[in-house]
């Protein structure tokens, strides 16, 4: 009788979906993960690992992907953290708007960006109406490349950076802590330095993460600028190749759940550090 | 020379008028109330002084020196909050000392004042604690600490017990008083709550809409009230119209009963109506011999109140609180006998609106 009321209690449907999710997210990579082990006949090995690690080009891109992320997330937090810390604390009329535009990297795909970049940086710089040329157009040299190219990045991760942030700062008593400082005589730089970016380190990491992740995959700006990015490596490999790619592409799982694996260690242990109370 | 002071000060938030014509000077060493409902602007006058608000016009000086427009990190005002806002990140030790180090003074004398602020607030064991780890009572006394470590010229608390429960709140404020006593700083205390008012300030300002009604010490306020919001505010009050019989002999007739009150009326004429307010305490059952001030009225209800028992009189058709001791002694009447009160005629108020 017992058991009987037990089964009916039993969340049948929410556990049918539960498993249902976990099947469709882990099966594609259990497959993966079986793909990649299997490049030697009848046998379990790493070599598609090893070949994949051995290649130089591997590590280069890689590297430079890297290296573009920590740009792009440095470059990001210095203009996204003031920009929500502002909107919070004297424009909230400005949310909608700015919540607005953080949103059209979902609805503009990647190329148009890319070639709207193409379009307005590979013509030398000029004060308009007049023939008065300023500066080499910024896709002709390396380092306008780079510029463009994580001003480009920094769009893509902004819908993730600025969410990350702002629901950051909605945890916080933002104007309190700030006056609070403010009163023991911190100025602007003090107060976000010392007071905000520390009480928002969870969500800083949270949107790092998503932005290192979209920036080491992507692979269409990486493409259209020429830029010798993982990503548009990983789509050559994949022409070429059978099994590295799947080798690689389990390795980035790896990474990311590494990085979450940080954020957890980093983050907890603090409990309830949060809220001006 | 007043230690702070605020001269022909408003504020105005749009077509809203939340502070007008604040005048104020506090004393060197005083504690000064803001007291008063919500949306009285007794925060946003705090606020003013701490550099949070701008004054649409009038002006803040500090020791006569001019704070009207100074930054808030300009000025060394100390601040607690009603929310505490400790910063999260910090031990306890690290949020007093943040303010000493922002000014960049050396790291052996900031131990050592956070060390002396510790001992002040009796917590010196939590030097190492994060704000989370505490209580509330232990947070607000830490950040009475952090506002104290700057050694500010005037010290602002904006309701800061206002997050705690009845007890703390009793026995925090007597902690914050004795501080401030002991450090002899001055301090401005917003709060809505009269009986936190009455119990720890010099003086105290009562703000309705905008306005100061009235700024007294505690038994001014409560005893002279000169306004009928102000003697409503604070304490429980009995209010009814009154006519004015002989202004000259302060003679008047309230629902049939006379009442003698203590001045004349300067003013009023003969068949006048005033409003006059009695305080609970001040009504006592008729004794043997008293004639004066006698007023007939209806037992409606009797609340015990612990030291204190109140009975609701119905007198003439107005509702009247009269308090009496609790003792052993006490002979209550019944519910719905007629009994006869009185006062002294020191205990009728004339109020202004």
């Amino acid at each position: 009788m017992k058991s009987f009321a037990r089964l009916r209690n039993f969340p049948f449907w929410s556990w049918l979906w539960f498993v249902l999710g976990v099947l469709y997210f882990v099966l594609p990579l259990f497959a993966t993960l079986e793909f990649s082990l299997g490049m030697e006949r009848d046998v379990i090995s790493l070599k598609a690992y090893q070949r994949a690690f051995a290649d130089p080009k591997f590590w280069q891109t890689f590297g430079y992907s890297v290296f573009l992320a920590a740009m792009t997330i440095i470059v990001s937090i210095i203009l996204i953290v003031p920009t929500a810390y502002w909107i919070r604390l004297r424009l909230p009329e400005a949310r909608r708007i700015v919540e607005f535009i953080t949103l059209l990297p979902f609805v503009i795909p990647a190329i148009i960006l890319v070639f709207g970049l193409i379009r307005v940086y590979s013509t030398p710089f000029h004060i308009p109406f007049t023939n008065i040329y300023l500066g080499q157009p910024l896709t002709n040299f390396k380092f306008g490349t780079i510029f463009l190219i994580i001003g480009g990045y920094m769009v893509l991760g902004l819908p993730y950076m600025y969410r990350s942030v702002d629901t950051g700062m909605r945890t916080v008593d933002v104007r309190t802590l700030t006056e609070a400082a403010q009163s023991l005589g911190a100025n602007w730089f003090v107060v976000i330095v010392r007071v905000i970016l520390p009480n928002i380190r969870t969500a800083l990491l949270s949107g790092s993460l998503l932005t290192f992740a979209i920036v080491v995959g992507e692979v269409v700006l990486a493409s259209f600028l020429g830029v010798q990015a993982f990503g548009p490596y990983l789509f050559l490999l994949g022409q070429h190749r059978a099994y590295e790619p799947a080798a690689l592409t389990f390795t980035t799982f790896l990474l990311t759940w590494a990085s979450m694996g940080i954020i957890q260690l980093v983050t907890g242990g603090q409990g309830q550090t949060a809220g001006a109370h | 020379m007043a230690h702070l002071t605020l001269s022909h000060v408003s504020k105005h938030f749009g077509n809203f008028s939340a502070v007008r014509n604040f005048n104020l000077e506090v004393e060197r060493g005083e504690f000064v109330s803001f007291l008063g409902p919500s949306g009285c602007g007794k925060t946003t006058t705090l606020r003013m002084i701490a550099g949070f608000e701008t004054p649409t016009s009038g002006k803040i000086a500090i020791d006569d020196l001019d704070i009207t427009d100074k930054a808030p990190s300009q000025r060394n005002v100390g601040m607690v909050f009603q929310s505490y806002a400790l910063f999260p990140n910090m031990t306890v030790a690290q949020n007093i000392g943040f303010g000493l180090r922002i000014r960049k003074e050396p790291e052996e004398a900031v131990k050592k004042r956070v060390a002396e602020m510790l001992a002040l607030i009796h917590l010196e064991a939590k030097g190492n604690s994060y704000p989370y780890q505490l209580s509330g009572g232990q947070q607000q006394r830490v950040a009475l600490a952090r506002a104290l470590a700057i050694r500010p010229q005037v010290l602002l608390l904006d309701e800061p017990l206002s997050a705690l429960d009845a007890k703390i709140r009793v026995s925090l404020r007597a902690e914050i008083r004795a501080i401030q006593r002991e450090l002899g700083i001055t301090a401005i205390y917003v709060t809505h709550d009269q009986e936190e008012a009455l119990s720890i300030s010099d003086r105290i300002v009562v703000m309705r809409e905008g306005e100061v009604d009235q700024i007294g010490t505690p038994f001014e306020i409560y005893n002279f009230p000169k306004t009928r919001f102000v003697a409503s505010f604070v304490g429980t009050l009995n209010t009814a119209v009154a006519e004015v019989l002989d202004p000259a002999q302060g003679l008047l007739k309230m629902n049939g009963n006379l009442l003698q009150i203590a001045d004349r009326l300067n003013g009023k004429v003969k068949g006048d109506t005033v409003m006059i307010a009695i305080r609970p305490e001040r009504l006592s059952f008729l004794s043997e011999g008293k004639k004066e001030n006698t007023l007939e009225g209806r037992v409606e209800n009797i609340t015990f109140l612990g030291s204190v028992v109140r009975i609701q009189l119905n007198i003439g058709g107005t509702a009247f609180n009269m308090d009496t001791f609790n003792r052993p002694s006490l002979r209550l009447p019944e519910i719905g006998d007629t009994v006869r009160v009185t006062c002294s005629p020191k205990a009728v108020l004339i109020l202004t609106e």
